[in-house]
């Protein structure tokens, strides 16, 4: 699903340099991603997303070299193909639970916006739990209920790579459980593959690879 | 049809059209002759004579009730605002026009003309409010037609005023006005002959109402305040003999025949009541004139006498 | 772009007081002028209408402004007074008609115009119900005092004193309302007309009280002097007109020096117009004889004036709310960077945050400019009423 080679990026006028020489992740892998702060676990995954380009080396995800795509085609590709689920959830206060996971379809001209999309919203939330709260303001909502509508969200365009950024760094730990339990259904329901940043260890043993930054050791 | 149907069909059909003809112009005039309202019944017959029949002259007053101290409801009062033309007598007659809406361009004063010969009234009260303050109206004498030459007056104001209205009148008006005051001229002569053939006697009046008359035919004349139909009381007796012992008058001039018993009681006190009507309100019988030379015919014979 | 609306709506309607704020704003901006416009422009239109109608005004020399303005919309303004001798003066020269007029004292806010029957028929005013003032104390009313006050004919209205505290001075009045005038759309819909002479009652001048030559009560009178006698101040003058006490009401002085605001002058023909002018030019005499389209034109270049200032003003006003509406938006966006953040990275563009913004404006401005339509096409349908409430009084 995910090759990188002899990738280097640093950020314009910053002392940080990101070297890869070679990385990869196969389909259907749950791999967690951990390092120390500062280590460019997440700048890795806003390179996979095409949000950042590097300035060396190829990044292929799922059999598309996103590196060499133009802005435009990263976007469609980022938005359809990679769903992101954020730490601190990135809801939108003004919108209700059902347009938050909607959001997608509603910002982008990759994905339209049917009636079938509108079912399968509504069932995305059935499966996590939050059917009854579709109409309800964000902020209403307890920290476990955000993450499970970023999650909602995330998964809505049918993604094959999920990129979670330290998805269950602000829940507590009941919810955190939880929260993976559902991530990980929903990646198995949808064949998708799971790369996820975490400084939690207590998690580590669900996954199935843990790939160490430091050193880039992969541990299986 | 047979020819003499035809002829009388023809006939009355003729007649039809012209009596519809007829009717229909009378109509026609009948909508617009002016309407001249007036307050007193000589300012009607003035408008009449003047007038003829270019324009319809109305007395509202009820013929038992003196138009000088009518009062009119607000309803008479509305008729005299629809009117074309209102016709006042000045110099005070008819209280009530001061306290009604008049409109004011349809309004003429036909005493206007002499205003500055007004007479004020004898021993009438004022008022006033605080020493500072400004007097009420003292009265003022209001029978100005008693002096024919006045009366010819307010008939030429009455001219004027018909020929604003109706213009294409005029010539009309101005002839029927030289008759009116042909005939006002003549009763003037008449009177003014009966006073200039002797030392003016004293006269009593039953009412302040000749002063115009008196001043106009030098008239020696002393008022009481009597009605013809009401026996004066004890005290009013006395007042008038006081009266008649400073001021011996043979002669009593009444508005209207006082009663019998008044009439020879007066008589037994040397004075001859005689009727001079000074006509504010349309007579039982005849017009301003029959009762003005009547009224100058009373006065000559009892001169004579 | 629908869903691009649908989120901006979605915003705007979370930030109530945001939204309402920035939709008035723009609102005032594009009202303020429309209306100010329309406003002036059917002040003009009621001005000159009604000045032109009046062909001459007689007034005492001094502010022919007040005296337009008094006599032709009963303005508060009461300018110097005149006398009835100079509506004598005008009937004597046989050259024109003369209405006099006396606009000084109210009934709640609205004005006593006293005057003679000849001023219904020279505005061309209808009676809608009840009848004209026959009798001193009668009173018709316009359409406007009828509605405000509910009142209709068979009803009584008290005339005002003329400042509270003026204890001594003019007692209120109580009027019959004898009938309703038709709506005229003029200042005479506000009005409230009665006999010139009742205007007079009002102010004390003609008034009734009981006869002091019978009168048993001593303490009314001061002394008997000749045929006069001299009425202390304890004699009540009667406030209300009756058929028992009309009789009474009587005048003290010489009428002809009775007081009036104006006098409107209907010339016979132009040649009379062109003389009575000419014989009021004289420096010496007291009055002043105006042609009110003249001074109406006169006040409407000076208004006109106003009006090319305070546009400059508004334009000023308007664009400095305009940089200040934009600020605001600069600094929204600064506030929401973390959710146009969230956006870009879950695969919106640049352009779609300049569509989303773009959208948020696009739906201010037409709540704006619709509310806009609205409040003008409200104050175009009530721009007589406004005008004659606020403008002409």
């Amino acid at each position: 699903m995910i090759r990188v080679e002899s990738l280097a990026f640093s950020y314009a006028g910053a002392e940080f340099h990101l070297r890869i020489p070679e990385f990869s992740v196969e389909a259907g892998e749950r791999v967690a991603v951990i390092g120390p702060s500062g280590s460019g676990k997440t700048t890795l995954l806003n390179l996979l997303a095409g949000i950042l380009v590097p300035q060396e080396g190829q990044i292929e995800c799922a059999g598309v070299r996103v590196s060499s795509l133009s802005d435009c085609d990263r976007r469609a590709f980022r938005i359809s193909r990679i769903g992101f689920v954020f730490q601190d959830f990135q809801l939108l206060d003004y919108l209700n639970v059902l347009d938050n996971i909607l959001h997608p379809f509603r910002i982008s001209e990759a994905l339209r916006l049917t009636r079938h999309v509108r079912e399968r919203a509504a069932e995305l939330g059935r499966q996590m739990g939050i059917e009854d709260k579709l109409h309800r303001r964000v902020d209403h909502l307890s920290q476990g209920e955000k993450q499970r509508v970023a999650l909602c969200r995330a998964l809505l365009p049918s993604p094959g790579l999920v990129l979670a950024d330290e998805a269950t760094g602000n829940l507590d730990p009941r919810n955190k459980e939880h929260i993976l339990e559902l991530l990980f259904a929903s990646i198995k329901a949808h064949n998708a593959t799971l790369l996820a940043v975490t400084h939690d260890h207590d998690l580590l043993p669900h996954f199935d690879r843990v790939v160490d930054f430091s050193n880039f050791r992969s541990a299986a | 049809m047979k020819r003499s149907s035809f002829i009388v069909l023809f006939y009355c059909l003729f007649l039809l059209l012209f009596s519809l003809l007829y009717f229909w112009s009378s109509v026609a005039d009948a909508k617009v002759r002016p309407t001249v309202y007036v307050v007193n019944y000589p300012l009607m017959y003035f408008a009449q004579r003047i007038a003829g029949d270019h324009a319809q002259v109305v007395l509202p007053v009820p013929e038992d009730v003196d138009p000088a101290f009518w009062k009119p409801d607000a309803a008479a009062v509305e008729r005299f605002q629809h009117a074309d033309l209102i016709l006042l007598n000045g110099a005070g007659y008819a209280k009530w026009v001061s306290r009604a809406s008049l409109p004011r361009r349809k309004l003429v004063d036909t005493s206007a003309a002499f205003h500055d010969r007004y007479i004020a009234t004898e021993g009438g009260a004022t008022h006033s409010h605080g020493r500072e303050g400004e007097h009420s109206h003292a009265g003022t004498a209001f029978t100005t037609w008693l002096d024919f030459t006045q009366a010819a007056e307010q008939a030429k104001s009455i001219r004027d005023a018909l020929s604003r209205l109706t213009p294409e009148h005029k010539d009309e008006f101005a002839a029927n006005y030289r008759a009116l005051e042909s005939d006002l001229l003549d009763l003037d002569a008449r009177l003014s002959a009966i006073s200039s053939r002797r030392p003016a006697p004293p006269i009593i009046a039953s009412h302040p109402v000749y002063q115009y008359m008196a001043r106009r035919y030098a008239l020696d004349l002393k008022s009481v305040m009597w009605e013809p139909d009401a026996m004066p009381n004890d005290a009013e007796w006395k007042n008038f003999v006081e009266l008649h012992q400073r001021y011996p008058a043979d002669l009593m001039l009444w508005e209207a025949a006082p009663a019998p018993d008044i009439a020879e009681r007066l008589r037994k006190l040397g004075v001859q009541s005689t009727v001079f009507n000074p006509c504010g309100n349309r007579p039982e019988n005849g017009d301003f004139m029959s009762i003005m030379n009547a009224n100058i015919e009373y006065l000559q014979r009892n001169f004579a006498h | 772009m629908i869903d691009s609306l649908y989120i901006a709506w979605r915003y705007l309607a979370f930030n109530k007081a945001r939204t309402a704020t920035l939709i008035g704003c723009v609102t005032l901006l594009a009202v303020l002028p429309l209306s100010l416009d329309l406003l002036l422009a059917q002040s003009e239109r009621e001005l000159r209408s009604r000045a032109e109608l009046t062909p001459l005004l007689l007034g005492a020399k001094g502010s022919a402004l007040d005296l337009v303005m008094n006599g032709l919309y009963f303005g508060d303004e009461v300018p110097e007074l005149v006398s009835m001798a100079s509506v004598s003066a005008i009937d004597d020269a046989g050259l024109a008609t003369p209405i006099p007029l006396y606009v000084r004292f109210h009934a709640r806010e609205f004005p006593i115009v006293g005057t003679t029957i000849d001023y219904v028929d020279f505005r061309g005013l209808e009676v809608a119900q009840g009848r004209l003032p026959a009798l001193l104390g009668e009173a018709v009313v316009g359409a406007e005092v009828a509605d405000r006050l509910g009142i209709s004919a068979g009803d009584s209205l008290l005339s005002s004193p003329e400042t509270v505290f003026d204890l001594a001075g003019v007692y209120p009045l109580k009027m019959r309302v004898t009938g309703i005038m038709k709506p005229s759309d003029t200042p005479d819909d506000r009005a409230v007309f009665v006999d010139v002479k009742t205007t007079w009652i009002v102010q004390g001048l003609v008034h009734g009280h009981e006869d002091l030559t019978r009168t048993d009560d001593t303490s009314v009178v001061i002394e008997r002097s000749g045929a006069n006698v001299v009425a202390s101040a304890k004699l009540v003058e009667y406030t209300e007109i009756t058929e028992a006490n009309i009789d009474s009401f009587h005048f003290h002085g010489d009428p002809e020096a009775y007081p009036l605001t104006a006098v409107v002058v209907v010339p016979h023909d132009d040649k009379s117009a062109t003389i009575l002018r000419g014989r009021y030019l004289d420096g010496e005499t007291p009055h002043q004889l105006v042609v009110p389209g003249e001074v109406i034109d006169g006040l409407l270049a000076t208004i006109f004036r106003i009006k090319q200032v305070l546009d400059a003003v508004i334009l000023v006003v308007g664009f400095a709310t305009v940089l200040a509406l934009a600020l605001v938006f600069a600094l929204s966006i600064r506030l929401r960077q973390r959710e146009i953040e969230t956006v870009f990275r879950i695969g919106g563009s640049r352009s779609t945050i300049a569509r989303l913004l773009a959208a948020e404006i696009f739906i201010i401005l037409v709540a704006s400019a619709s509310l806009s339509i609205v409040v003008s096409l409200i104050v175009h349908h009530y721009s007589g009423e406004l005008v004659r409430a606020f403008f002409i009084r």
